[in-house]
Formats: structure tokens, C-alpha cells, sequence
């Protein structure tokens, strides 16, 4: 593979016009090389600000059933203000139950990284491993330390559930996580994302993905009439945008500085996460451009697209806080997209 | 939008995973081979207008994720495509395999008159090829495929392929055996004349209004 250039993305989006992007030649913080970065409007959370809620992040950590069991709304918005980076990777083992299973299952992964596994599953994984962030200093070169724990990881799991076995859209969630720990906490993290979080998106069929795409569009009704109704005058079905941002919990998607605020919520409060960040970028994307979108095409590509400024971290996470959406609202859209499902399936 | 065109075809580009669709998608749209791609979830997109028998052509090409499971998700998208290009790897002859699975979904999801052509990429990996070009010619004539062996790496061939594959179409319309205004053909007028009524009459003339 090629070494890594730092090359600016093709100016796409008619709201670029701002210099809001900066194109690096050595890695930037998180690892990348020759990303563009989202200029924030936002003043950085000062140096106090983060001590402080290292502390109370490390004193959260080391009483952790106490915080999940009696503190629930404090851990819930701890985790909208976003987890101290240096923290992030052991929080989020604790948020999502990681912790707990490794606990459980002490010698389980490496038992199954020792395992044949099946044939065809490895080589679907294989074809893959040199595709997942190639511009991460951890996964650009072929055969690095990076991409072979990355094949550890996704055999693992195929071994682990041979039902789901390796489906593609699993690898950039297992890169992801390698970035923040090592390879058996990745794995049990992955583990919880597909089997608690997700649980049903990455099988044969791929049935709940689905459903969750019928059940994000009923939702955007609710929050942006104009644009559902724009939709679905040019028959767009929900699998054309939003399964890739689904299915890799959008860390393909968003700028790395939001992507973990997005998770940081995700982990604590689960995938109806997904489901804001969808109608924050379906109704910023779309809103503001309807008239400029006459065919599916268009449309497609402005959704592709969005206003940058829409991304910022701090940004996206304010709008998915004001979205006016209840537990009911995800409930009740839930029920009617099953039913109509199995409607459907008998006739 | 301000690009003109006599004729919007739907494309598709369906095929195992890492055959190359989407550099082939790439190579074609933005004239140079992706270096560090990564795969496909879900759907791609992209478009580009390409002269054929002198008329302006916009293809707008759906690029498919290759892994088998996703057929459930990407069926909704072959739906009423005029042309695919059908990819497999000369150096993989899984890939080649499974060439009639794809096939027969294009044909049943998409449409029975689909124009298919067969694509067999990585030509530039030569001393690894696992299935030949009589092999692959013969597959294609048994099936009523165009076929082209392509490097995305390279270039070779891959402008080719989706000319070629847009002229047969804009032949078949010409001599009738298309109907454009048919619903689901996966052809639209565009924005230069001649639009409707000459559109089948126009046979061996080139485009009058041209500017």
C-alpha cells in the first residue's frame, strides 16, 4: 500500500465556502493523516474543566455499580458532556458491559483466536483487513501490527457467534475500538455493540436494519415533516442512506471529535443515539436545500453531504438534545414498523 | 445540474466483494485508481456524461456493497437499472463462480432486458490469474453477455466498459427494441432535444439541435 498523502478531499458541498479545513501531513491526534478537521466555533473545554471531570470519571469508575444502579440520570448526562479522552476507553468498557463479560469469560478469547474458524469467513475477513481506515497510523501498512489484531478481533467473533459469522460492516466498528484499547477489551466491546446494542443488523437477511430504516423515516415525520414528505415523493427507501450510518454506528460518517461524542452517548443510553444523530443530519442536510434537490439524485448527494458546521461536536450534540422525541414516540414508531413488517411478510 | 445530456441511464455495479467495483466506479468517474479505499456498506453513487453515437449520455451508476448478505438491503436499488457492468476478479475464481447468482438477480431485480456487460478486473495482476479469457468470453456468449477484461489500476479498458455498455443500450432504443418511456426502463430524456417523439425516429441522424 501506498504511504499516506495528505491530499484535500474534492470541495463537494456548496457551504464549504468558509475556511473551516485544515489539511496536515503528520498524524493528528487521533491518529490520522491528512484529515480535514471541522474549525469549531466552540472555545476548547478548559484545562480545569477536563481535570475536573477526569476526577469525578475516575471516582465513577472505581464505584461503578453504585453510579449505574442509584446515579443513573448524573451518568447519562456526564456522558452528553463527553468522556476525559484519557478516560474514554476504560469508561466505555463500563458502559457497555465489556468489562463485565471479560470478567466472566477469562480465557474465552484467546481460545477462540486459537481456534481453525471457517474457512470462508476468514477469507472474507482477510480481503478486508487492509480496507479499514487506511489513512490511521495503526491500519496503513499491510500486514502491521494494526490490521492483525484487527483479524484476531473479527475471527474471534466469528468463531464466538458462527450464526453471524463476519459480516463487512463489523470491521470498521473492531478498528475502531482497537484504536482505544487493546485487543481482547476490543473484543468484548464488539461483542456487546453486536450482540445488545445492534443486535440482529449484521446477520443473514439483515432484517433489523431494515426495520430500523422504516422506524428512523416514521420518526423524521414527526421531526421534519417537509423533508419525510420530500422523501418519499422521489421513493427514497431509508436502506439508501442510512445503512452505512447504522450499521457502523457512524464512524465512517462524522468527524473523528464527534464520532466519540456520539459513542460516548451511545454506549450509555443505547442505538435510539443512532436514530438523533439520523434526523439531525437528515433534517440539517435536507431543510435548508429542498428546492436545490430535484431528483432522488440530488437529494442523495445533499444528504451525503451536509453542512459542515452541522457536525461540529458540540454542534450535532445540541441539536440532538433539542429534538422533541420521547421514549413513547421510539416505542410506539417501533410497534407500528414490526407490525407493519409482519403484515406485509404474510400477504 | 447544468451539464446537458440526451439520455439519463441507470447503472449498476454488482459483483463479489473485492473485485474492485468501487475502483472501477473511481477510475471511470474521476480518471485515477483509489489508492486506499475501503469497501462499500450499503450503496455508492456516482455520475458522469459520456459521449455515445454522438449523443451525450449521463450514466448515474449505483455502486453495491459485494457481500452476499447484503442482497437483502441493495435489492431495493437494482430496481428498474438500464445497464450493469457484472464484476469478478481474473486473479479469484470464487468471484468467477459466483458470477450466475449475480446474474440471475440482476435480471429478476432489476430487469429481464437489463444490457449486462461482464467485467473481468485486475487484469494488471497477470501472473495471478486464476481464470482465463476464453474461460470468461465463453461464459459471457453462453449467456448473452458483452465482456471486457479491465485494469482499475491501471485504466485499461475500464472508460470502455461503461461506454460500451451505454451504446448498446442507446442501440436498442434506437432501433425500437427499447422503450424509454416504458416505466422501469431505467432511461430518462434529458435536457437536449430531441426529446419524445423523435427519440425513435432519430435512427442514423445525429442529434439536429446540438449546441
Amino acid at each position: 500500500m501506498a504511504a499516506p498523502r495528505a491530499q484535500p478531499e474534492a470541495d463537494c458541498s456548496d457551504d464549504s465556502s468558509q475556511d473551516w479545513s485544515i489539511v496536515s501531513t503528520v498524524p493528528d491526534k487521533y491518529g490520522f493523516f491528512g484529515q480535514e478537521h471541522v474549525q469549531t466555533n466552540h472555545p476548547p473545554v478548559p484545562r480545569e474543566v477536563v481535570l475536573s471531570r477526569e476526577k469525578k470519571w475516575l471516582r465513577m469508575l472505581s464505584n461503578w455499580d453504585y453510579f449505574m444502579q442509584e446515579k443513573h440520570s448524573k451518568l447519562r448526562k456526564r456522558c452528553r458532556k463527553g468522556i476525559p479522552h484519557s478516560l474514554r476507553p476504560r469508561a466505555w468498557q463500563f458502559l457497555c458491559g465489556a468489562q463485565a463479560l471479560q470478567d466472566k469469560h477469562k480465557v474465552l478469547y484467546q481460545s477462540l483466536t486459537e481456534q481453525p474458524g471457517d474457512p470462508k469467513c476468514l477469507d472474507d475477513i482477510k480481503k478486508d483487513l487492509h480496507r479499514q481506515f487506511p489513512q490511521h497510523e495503526m491500519f496503513c501498512s499491510e500486514n502491521g501490527v494494526g490490521q492483525q489484531e484487527l483479524f484476531l478481533v473479527l475471527k474471534a467473533f466469528s468463531v464466538l457467534d458462527p450464526e453471524v459469522g463476519y459480516c463487512q460492516a463489523q470491521a470498521p466498528l473492531a478498528a475502531f475500538l482497537l484504536m482505544h484499547m487493546p485487543t481482547e477489551q476490543a473484543f468484548w466491546c464488539l461483542v456487546s455493540v453486536c450482540h445488545k446494542y445492534l443486535n440482529g443488523y449484521y446477520s443473514h437477511g439483515m432484517q433489523q436494519i431494515q426495520i430500523d430504516g422504516d422506524i428512523l423515516f416514521g420518526l423524521l415525520k414527526k421531526v421534519a415533516p417537509q423533508v419525510y414528505r420530500h422523501l418519499k415523493r422521489q421513493k427514497i427507501e431509508p436502506v439508501l442512506y442510512m445503512t452505512e450510518w447504522f450499521l457502523c454506528a457512524y464512524t465512517r460518517t462524522l468527524p473523528w471529535s464527534t464520532v466519540l461524542r456520539v459513542w460516548d452517548m451511545f454506549l450509555f443510553e443505547g442505538v435510539k443515539v443512532l436514530f438523533k444523530v439520523g434526523l439531525v443530519l437528515l433534517k440539517g442536510s435536507l431543510q435548508p436545500r429542498l428546492k436545490r434537490c430535484p431528483t432522488m439524485y440530488e437529494t442523495l448527494e445533499a444528504i451525503r453531504q451536509p453542512p459542515p458546521g452541522l457536525l461540529e461536536e458540540e454542534a450535532l450534540v445540541q441539536h440532538m438534545l433539542r429534538l422533541k422525541l420521547t421514549e413513547e414516540d421510539f416505542q410506539k414508531e417501533h410497534s407500528r414498523q414490526v407490525a407493519k413488517r409482519q403484515k406485509r411478510l404474510q400477504h | 445540474m447544468s451539464e446537458s445530456y440526451d439520455y439519463l441511464f441507470k447503472f449498476l455495479v454488482i459483483g463479489s466483494a473485492g473485485t474492485g467495483k468501487s475502483c472501477l466506479l473511481h477510475q471511470f468517474i474521476e480518471s485515477k485508481f483509489k489508492e486506499d479505499s475501503s469497501h462499500t456498506i450499503g450503496v455508492e453513487f456516482g455520475s458522469k456524461v459520456v459521449p455515445v453515437s454522438g449523443k451525450q449520455v449521463k450514466l448515474q451508476i449505483w455502486d453495491t456493497a459485494g457481500q452476499e448478505r447484503f442482497k437483502s438491503v441493495t435489492r431495493s436499488y437494482y430496481r428498474g437499472a438500464a445497464g450493469a457492468l457484472l464484476v469478478y476478479d481474473v486473479t479469484r475464481r470464487d468471484s468467477f463462480n459466483a458470477l450466475a447468482n449475480w446474474l440471475a438477480d440482476a435480471r429478476s431485480l432489476a430487469s429481464p432486458n437489463i444490457v449486462v456487460l461482464l467485467v473481468g478486473n485486475k487484469s494488471d495482476l497477470e501472473s495471478q490469474r486464476e481464470v482465463t479469457f476464453l474461460e470468461a468470453s465463453r461464459f459471457a456468449q453462453e449467456n448473452e453477455l458483452m465482456f471486457l477484461e479491465t485494469s482499475a489500476k491501471s485504466g485499461q479498458n475500464v472508460v470502455e466498459a461503461f461506454s460500451k455498455c451505454a451504446k448498446a443500450i442507446v442501440t436498442k432504443i434506437e432501433s425500437g427494441e427499447l422503450d424509454p418511456d416504458r416505466i422501469g426502463s431505467g432511461i430518462q430524456y434529458g435536457n437536449l432535444k430531441p426529446t419524445r417523439n423523435s427519440a425513435s425516429a432519430a435512427t442514423g441522424r445525429s442529434c439536429p439541435c446540438k449546441v
